[in-house]
């Protein structure tokens, strides 16, 4: 697929006219997406796709920018991108100039190649159906290769490709209560797949007991990584971007301008080097290793894309164009995990949330539902599942005033999402002990 | 090319039990100016085949890009490899249909049509409302933008049927947003609500420039309103928040895929049971929902679903009572139901899921004035900003880009950041007015999600304004 990219590009390269800039990015995957359903299969298939979008501006500043899909038949797909790039050359001169337009003109070429396949998917399910056959299982097993590329005609080229595979599955009772659980990784190995699955199933026994319905009130709540990624999710929404801050549409408008901060044991990174992501952005910047996003509770720098660089004169940082995060990395903290429950002492242990939108987004108030593996405790235990409850909230009190600390333990979180092309995000993230966490339905 | 490509795939088919054939060609145009300045246009263009193959009790698919010989003869390769993985090992056996259909067609009517309209015509219009939308100093961000969508889709089984549909549709979006002591209001019009299948000229006949100029002031007004008073209160809710109603809390649930587990693991389950259809009381006699793939101009209008099933109305809801569920022809198989054509897939790289097509309230019959008129103390609440709901589809709280004090009959001030939260199961029996058919809306969102592998699709929903006693509403801090 390497050899593929590079040598189109360099053909299409020969067809630039003078005086105009073409980049190309290249997003490709062959994927096996096997669903399940009561531990059976219910949709088995194979995708591959391959895509190319090409990027012309000229001299004047001016660009415009076109997607295909390719059929990965060389002289086929040469044809379909010559005949682009001379759409695009057309249409160039009736449009304004782009006065934010800015890509890298320093060539710097990076690669990354993980091109060992270690899967078997049928052995996998060969080994898997037996182990779930006496559960009730649901949820998806996708694997294969991901591939992204960039090429200028400044002469830089960019390659990131990688083979992993993600498990991602709930285990249900007869309650119809549930533990969700997920094994991702390159390599596959039975134990620890067996592992994962043995955890659930012990968590499992615990929701076997009669739910209990909760009154609306405040709680002490121990949300764990899984839950709390789904709180920096929300914030992510504009939370980190320098145009939605400068604007005041981000949640976190008030963080970054100094007028709120959350807890000082609440650092925030886009960690692009610790993540699974590409490190370079589709206008040809290479991105940092490491940006600090709010360090010790204070908002310390935006994502700040190219275009909001021109826009707002401040430096960029290779962000995307939406300013979005893609491997957030969190700073640990000091509870250990045999010390969760009793710091909890009397409250509730929150393994997901679910169905996070704004109730307020200025003052970042959010509300969303518990959902898999959510339990009162009493006295440091773990005594009865609960049933679904909403919960609305503020992160300035969630990770601020009523932040009782953060584990010592961080998962890395990588994202299932499968929307057009499987994901590269992740985030690697603690658990959180959280005071006076607002229950309201 | 495309009745070629129709001749030319039958050729491929392989000696199986059933095989079907579903290219689809994706055109996607966007165009955005914000602030005064056009981004990047995105022109997407997309298309691939998947070859679904059922056999000795096996189900797989193969979907491919690449639409050489070598290409289609992979796929096939993949989707008889998984039919033969999967036998024995399916949840549920799929039955082929035995029906054949010729010649089936669906055409979107595009008055106008976008490809004729130019680039440089389309960024002038929109240059122009955002001069509309920045008409104030207090407007802090603004922008407006089209985006145009052509689904062209080809289907063809070993049954020898051969379906063609063209659907094309188009999404204006416009937001202006308002900042005082700090504190940012913002109001939209098109985003989530306002697609429909229909020529450029909807965007020529919508009067765009007044309609920036309106929510410009909507957002300064409520920039400088107060909080939503938190009260239990009647709601008055616009067409442009009830598309979400309907959509969360009736059309999710009412999917059967969702009520017989397929989501359990992504988008969730349904309070929905088996036993309830033909008996369960869902709201009150006045809620009448439809499955309505006929309604002309609405987003999800067609004539076929994609697995080859012919697209009729009917009714999930009616006077209240449930009727069927929204389970197309393969998942009424698993539970012996009547099925609506609502099989559909996001493109060509994943298989058809149930989904909701268009699920429209039908008018009643009141005006809008005589709903008005019969609130003591309550809010009009438009447009929505904000959604939550919980697995089972039941506990909701929404929130509303603008909320209008309703009081003795007549409409008052208007309140920024209102929210109502309430449970399904209760709420629809709360229905006790609904606009008439002067006030039904043909609105639609762009983005729904769902499925494993994830999928988002557009979806119709067509309503009039409906009240609600004795709502819980609440506001901002």
């Amino acid at each position: 697929m390497r050899d593929y990219f590079e040598n189109i590009a360099q053909k299409l390269f020969k067809h630039i006219q003078k005086d105009e800039f073409l980049i190309l990015n290249f997003d490709a995957e062959v994927s096996n997406f096997v669903r399940l359903n009561k531990a059976k299969i219910r949709q088995p298939g194979n995708v591959k796709q391959i895509s190319m979008s090409l990027s012309l501006s000229n001299r004047d500043k001016r660009n415009l920018k076109s997607y295909v899909r390719l059929n990965g038949s060389f002289d086929k797909d040469l044809s379909t991108l010559i005949k682009t790039l001379n759409y695009l050359r057309r249409e160039l001169p009736d449009l304004p100039k782009d006065p934010y337009l800015l890509f890298s003109k320093s060539v710097q070429s990076t690669e990354v190649s993980d091109d060992k396949k270690y899967i078997n998917d049928e052995e996998n399910l060969d080994y898997i159906l037996p182990k779930i056959a006496s559960l009730d299982l649901v949820g998806i097993y996708s694997s294969g290769y991901i591939y992204t590329g960039l090429a200028n005609s400044l002469g830089q080229f960019n390659w990131h490709s990688d083979y992993s595979f993600s498990f991602d599955y709930s285990i249900y009772n007869e309650n119809n209560n549930a533990i969700k659980l997920n094994y991702s990784s390159k390599k596959w190995n039975n134990e620890e797949f067996e592992t994962n699955l043995d955890q659930g199933i012990k968590k499992l026994k615990i929701l076997s007991q009669s739910p209990r319905t909760i009154p609306k009130g405040e709680y002490t709540v121990y949300l764990e990584p899984s839950a709390l990624n789904e709180i920096i999710d929300m914030m992510s929404w504009g939370g980190f971007s320098y145009k939605a801050n400068k604007i005041g549409t981000s949640p976190l408008h008030l963080l970054s301008k100094g007028e709120k901060t959350l807890h000082a044991s609440v650092s925030i990174d886009e960690n692009i080097k610790g993540g699974i992501s590409a490190n370079f952005s589709s206008d040809g910047f290479i991105k940092p290793d490491v940006i600090n996003m709010i360090k010790d509770g204070e908002f310390t720098e935006s994502l700040t894309s190219p275009r909001s660089s021109l826009e707002y004169s401040v430096a960029h940082n290779a962000s995307s164009i939406s300013e979005y995060p893609y491997s957030i990395d969190m700073r640990a903290g000091a509870i250990d995990d045999d010390a969760i429950l009793s710091t909890i002492n009397n409250g509730l242990y929150i393994s997901n949330l679910w169905y996070l939108n704004f109730s307020d987004r200025n003052n970042a108030r959010m509300t969303g539902l518990t959902r898999f593996g959510c339990f009162v405790v009493e006295n440091g235990q773990l005594t009865a599942p609960i049933n679904t409850m909403r919960f609305d909230d503020s992160v300035y009190s969630m990770l601020g005033e009523n932040l009782i600390g953060l584990t010592s333990n961080r998962e890395l979180l990588i994202d299932s999402g499968t929307y057009e092309e499987r994901s590269t995000s992740s985030a690697r993230l603690p658990g959180a002990v959280v005071d006076n966490f607002k229950m309201t339905l | 090319m495309k009745n070629e490509f129709l001749k030319q795939i039958s050729a491929y088919f392989p000696s199986v039990d059933y095989c079907s054939f579903r290219f689809v060609n994706k055109y996607t145009n966007i165009v955005s100016v914000t602030r005064n300045v056009l981004e990047p246009i995105e022109i997407l263009e997309d298309e691939g085949v998947m070859v679904t193959i059922i056999h000795n009790g096996g189900y797989g698919y193969g979907a491919s890009s690449d639409l050489t010989r070598e290409g289609i003869l992979k796929a096939i390769e993949e989707a008889k490899k998984w039919a033969e993985y999967s036998s024995g090992k399916l949840v549920h056996v799929p039955h082929p249909p035995s029906m054949r259909t010729d010649d089936g067609k669906y055409f979107t009517h595009e008055k106008d049509s976008w490809a004729k309209e130019s680039n440089k015509d389309k960024v002038d219009y929109l240059m122009q409302i955002n001069k509309s939308l920045k008409s104030k100093p207090t407007i802090s961000n603004w922008g407006a933008s089209f985006r145009y969508n052509k689904i062209e889709t080809l289907f063809t089984d070993t049954n020898g049927s051969d379906i063609r549909q063209n659907i094309s549709y188009i999404l204006p979006q416009l937001v202006a947003c308002a900042e005082y002591k700090k504190q940012i209001q913002t109001r939209t019009f098109g985003g989530h609500a306002h697609a429909r299948q229909i020529g450029y000229n909807f965007l020529r006949d919508s009067d765009l420039i007044t309609k920036a100029e309106q929510i410009a002031n909507d957002a300064i007004e409520l920039s400088m309103a107060p909080n939503c008073p938190d009260s239990k209160m009647d709601a008055l809710i616009a067409p442009d928040q009830m598309i979400l109603q309907i959509h969360e809390s009736i059309g999710h649930p009412l999917e059967l895929d969702r009520i017989l587990g397929d989501e359990r693991n992504y988008a969730g389950s349904s309070f929905v049971n088996l036993d309830m259809f033909g008996e369960y009381k869902y709201g009150s006699d006045k809620l009448n929902i439809s499955f309505n793939p006929n309604q002309e101009s609405e987003l999800a209008t067609y004539n076929y679903d994609d697995d080859g099933t012919a697209a009729t109305k009917k009714y999930l809801i009616k006077d209240g009572i449930l009727e069927r569920p929204i389970g197309g022809f393969y998942s009424s198989q698993r539970v012996n139901q009547d099925y609506v054509a609502c099989s559909r897939a996001t493109s060509w790289n994943r298989p058809p899921i149930d989904r909701m097509g268009n699920i429209n309230l039908e008018p009643g019959e009141s005006s809008f004035s005589e709903m008005i008129a019969s609130v003591e103390d309550g809010i009009l609440l438009e447009t929505n900003n904000s959604w939550s709901i919980d697995d089972y589809r039941n506990k909701f709280q929404f929130g509303c880009e603008k909320g209008t004090v309703i009081k003795n009959g007549e409409l008052k001030s208007v309140t920024k950041n209102p929210n109502y939260r309430g449970i399904t199961k209760e709420f629809w029996h709360n229905l006790s007015m609904v606009g008439d058919e002067t006030s039904f809306s043909i609105l639609g969102t762009a983005n729904c999600g769902k499925g494993e592998p994830n999928q988002t699709i557009f979806v119709g929903h067509a309503t009039p304004p409906c009240l609600f006693r004795e709502i819980d509403i609440f506001g901002g801090e």
